[in-house]
């Protein structure tokens, strides 16, 4: 049976999460003391700043009990104060929750693709610890799985939903590709430090940094490996980049028309990407008339933030119904692999019996010919056939019907009724 | 099996191709850009075998009627698209780099090869030299002026802030300037020499000189037209609405000037 205890930022505000957080040190013991509650058969943690999902192969109905148990302890909370942030799934329910989170479908920024690499790693770590079961070890198979399918065949986390990375995704658009290009950082903003933060994480290599006080532009460059440029040399320094930002607080221009248009004679016309994230604007708006430049302030790159925000939600929702579909298929395919086992001992159960009692009726008739002897077991293989052709057919049946309590429930009744295992 | 069957599989393997590659825009697939690129590939395997068997039944160089020279100047734009797919990977181009070859290969194929040497005075040297140069000029310059043309409306998509649902497909602005100038300088001069070499053998035949046709007209102003566009790029002004109409005027006209070869 599968379990899945968790919170996320829906159900827990962040003083609850970050109590029921595991710090990575700590996640090997916690997985083997969760392994060790009885009842437990396998256990992965995922723990991320958004989320934490206990998922468990258990057998009875006392275990996942025990975990909140363990979990208000280790939180150092009333357990009735936790449980109301938890939600606590089953079976079916478990496998469509994990596909939708790896899918980057639960999270706060619908697609992101942090995630599935997050779930991957508490995979990782519990098969490292061995404490991963076969049914855990093919759900997470799956999921990691699903959560592939979804990005590539949706594309969902393709478009940019956050201002930094609407302007990164601007600087391709205009460069291709960022090695080998310069950006100049002015001013401290915190936006605009998180986009050069992401531009040198697709490849930007030179970062100038400017800032009217000296200690912050070391401080910053220091920070991105770049070099400090004197704030009164900014002119100069126009020709030499190809992306500026600014960010500062000043009320007035820091940037403006003939600058530009000098500079532009100065780097032979290439093309300079201006994004102005400061409120009042630092970058003179007639420069998006002069050629060769293109300016983009914050309502420009948060509007196509919006407009892809729209896109991943329509995204999201096609993503839904694939992974529906997927849950469906990993359901059927459990519940035909559990059927299996039942099969072949249903077979071999009759088969013994066949086998037993015809010998006593071979010894009891004395010699007979071999065609005799033929239609005899003839006779006693196709009695057993066609008393296991519906028990059989059943089994088969309710394994594909995708509801694993039916599959169970005639499973169970099967064992019983042939005095099986 | 006949040689012609080389140009039925050429035009079998580059329709295919084309329709992958515009599938792959249409439906937003990058992964069908693979097998286009493959049976466009195959196709200029196919492609270069049926230009060497005209070369071999006609004894001339293939480059001396209409179809022999729209199905060259096909061969020779997709040689430098592949060139330039393994030196800057742009594969945004292909939506229309693509229809260009097989629409050109399409034209030679419906025209139709006739198998005839050629006649004396088109057999000299300097004749030869003039059509090699302006057919590899007409190709650099074609791939020039459509990536001009891409260049052109994508830049004024960034900067009016709009996003064109072809943007996606495009390959950067900077690529797309890059490849247009170096193509249109490269093409450019070649093109001059092409057209030299034309004025010097029409001089050096005065029999065959016959008033200017449809030719050399095309070919006048296309040479204009791209020598406007060098200029603009040159003096660093060339981001504007004038551009984008002198390029799809050089495109047209080159086309034209294509369309306007006789000789045999």
């Amino acid at each position: 049976m599968l379990v899945l205890i968790g919170l996320n930022h829906k159900t827990a505000p962040v003083e609850v999460r970050e109590r029921m957080s595991v710090q990575e040190d700590a996640l090997e013991d916690e997985l083997n003391l969760l392994r060790a509650l009885p009842g437990v058969e396998g256990v992965v943690v995922i723990s991320t700043c958004n989320r934490v999902e206990i998922a468990c192969s258990v057998q009875g109905d006392e275990a996942a009990g025990l975990i909140v148990a363990r979990q208000a302890e280790r939180a150092r909370m009333e357990r009735s104060e936790l449980e109301r942030h938890l939600y606590i799934l089953r079976d079916g329910d478990v496998v469509r929750h994990l596909f939708r989170v790896a899918s980057g479908l639960d999270s706060m920024i619908v697609g992101e693709p942090q995630i599935a690499g997050q779930v991957r790693q508490g995979y990782h770590a519990a098969r490292a610890t061995k404490t991963l079961d076969p049914l855990l070890h093919k759900l997470f198979e799956h999921t990691l799985r699903v959560a592939k399918k979804i990005r590539t065949e949706t594309g969902i986390g393709e478009h940019a939903v956050s201002i930094p990375y609407a302007a990164v995704e601007l600087a391709r658009k205009i460069f291709g590709e960022l090695e080998g290009l310069r950006v100049l950082l002015v001013g401290a903003g915190k936006i605009g430090e998180l986009t050069a933060q992401h531009l040198k994480g697709h490849g930007l290599k030179e970062i100038l940094v400017a800032n009217r006080s000296p200690e912050r532009a070391r401080e910053l460059a220091s920070r991105f490996c770049g070099e400090v440029v004197p704030f009164e040399s900014l002119r100069s320094e126009l020709s030499r980049c190809d992306i500026v930002i600014a960010s500062t607080a000043s009320p007035t221009f820091v940037i403006g028309r003939d600058e530009v248009e000098e500079s532009m004679d100065a780097r032979r016309h290439r093309d300079l990407f201006l994004v102005d994230l400061s409120v009042p604007r630092n970058i003179d708006p007639e420069i998006a008339q002069v050629s060769g430049a293109y300016l983009y302030n914050i309502d420009d790159l948060k509007e196509i933030a919006d407009s892809n925000k729209e896109i991943r939600l329509s995204k999201a929702a096609v993503a839904g119904t694939i992974v529906d579909r997927e849950v469906e298929t990993f359901l059927g395919r459990l519940a035909t692999q559990e059927a299996i086992p039942t099969i072949l001992e249903l077979r071999e159960r009759l088969e013994d019996l066949r086998a037993a009692e015809l010998e006593k009726c071979l010894r009891k008739m004395g010699p007979i010919s071999p065609e005799q002897r033929a239609a005899i077991e003839a006779l006693s293989n196709g009695i057993i056939n066609k008393v296991l052709h519906y028990p059989i057919l059943r089994l088969k049946e309710s394994a594909a019907d995708n509801r694993p309590e039916s599959g169970e429930v005639i499973r169970e009744t099967i064992r019983k009724i042939f005095g099986l295992r | 099996m006949s040689p012609d069957w080389f140009l039925y599989i050429t035009l079998t393997l580059y329709t295919l191709g084309t329709a992958s590659a515009l599938l792959a825009v249409i439906r937003r697939s990058p992964l069908l850009q693979k097998p286009a690129l493959a049976l466009m590939a195959a196709g200029l395997i196919t492609h270069t075998i049926w230009i060497g068997s005209i070369c071999v039944r006609t004894g001339h160089a293939p480059i001396t009627n209409l179809p022999e020279t729209a199905s060259f100047i096909a061969w020779t734009i997709l040689v430098i698209k592949l060139l330039l797919h393994f030196r800057y990977r742009i594969q945004g181009a292909n939506f229309f780099i693509y229809p260009l070859v097989l629409i050109l290969l399409v034209l030679s194929a419906l025209i139709g090869e006739s198998i005839e040497p050629l006649e004396p005075a088109l057999r000299s040297r300097v004749f030869i030299g003039h059509l090699l140069l302006t057919n590899l000029g007409v190709a650099a310059l074609l791939i020039a002026g459509g990536f001009t043309i891409l260049y052109l409306i994508q830049e004024k998509a960034v900067r009016e802030k709009r996003q064109s649902a072809l943007s996606a497909w495009l390959p950067s602005l900077r690529a797309c300037d890059q490849i247009s100038y170096r193509a249109l300088a490269v093409g450019f001069s070649i093109y001059t020499a092409g057209i030299f070499t034309g004025f010097i053998w029409s001089y050096m035949t005065p029999e065959s000189a016959s008033g200017p046709g449809a030719k050399e007209i095309g070919a006048f102003v296309a040479w204009l037209m791209f020598a406007a566009l060098l200029q603009s790029h040159l003096s660093g002004n060339y981001r504007t609405r004038k551009n984008l109409v002198i390029a799809a005027v050089a495109f047209a006209s080159i086309l034209v000037s294509i369309l306007g070869i006789q000789h045999a």
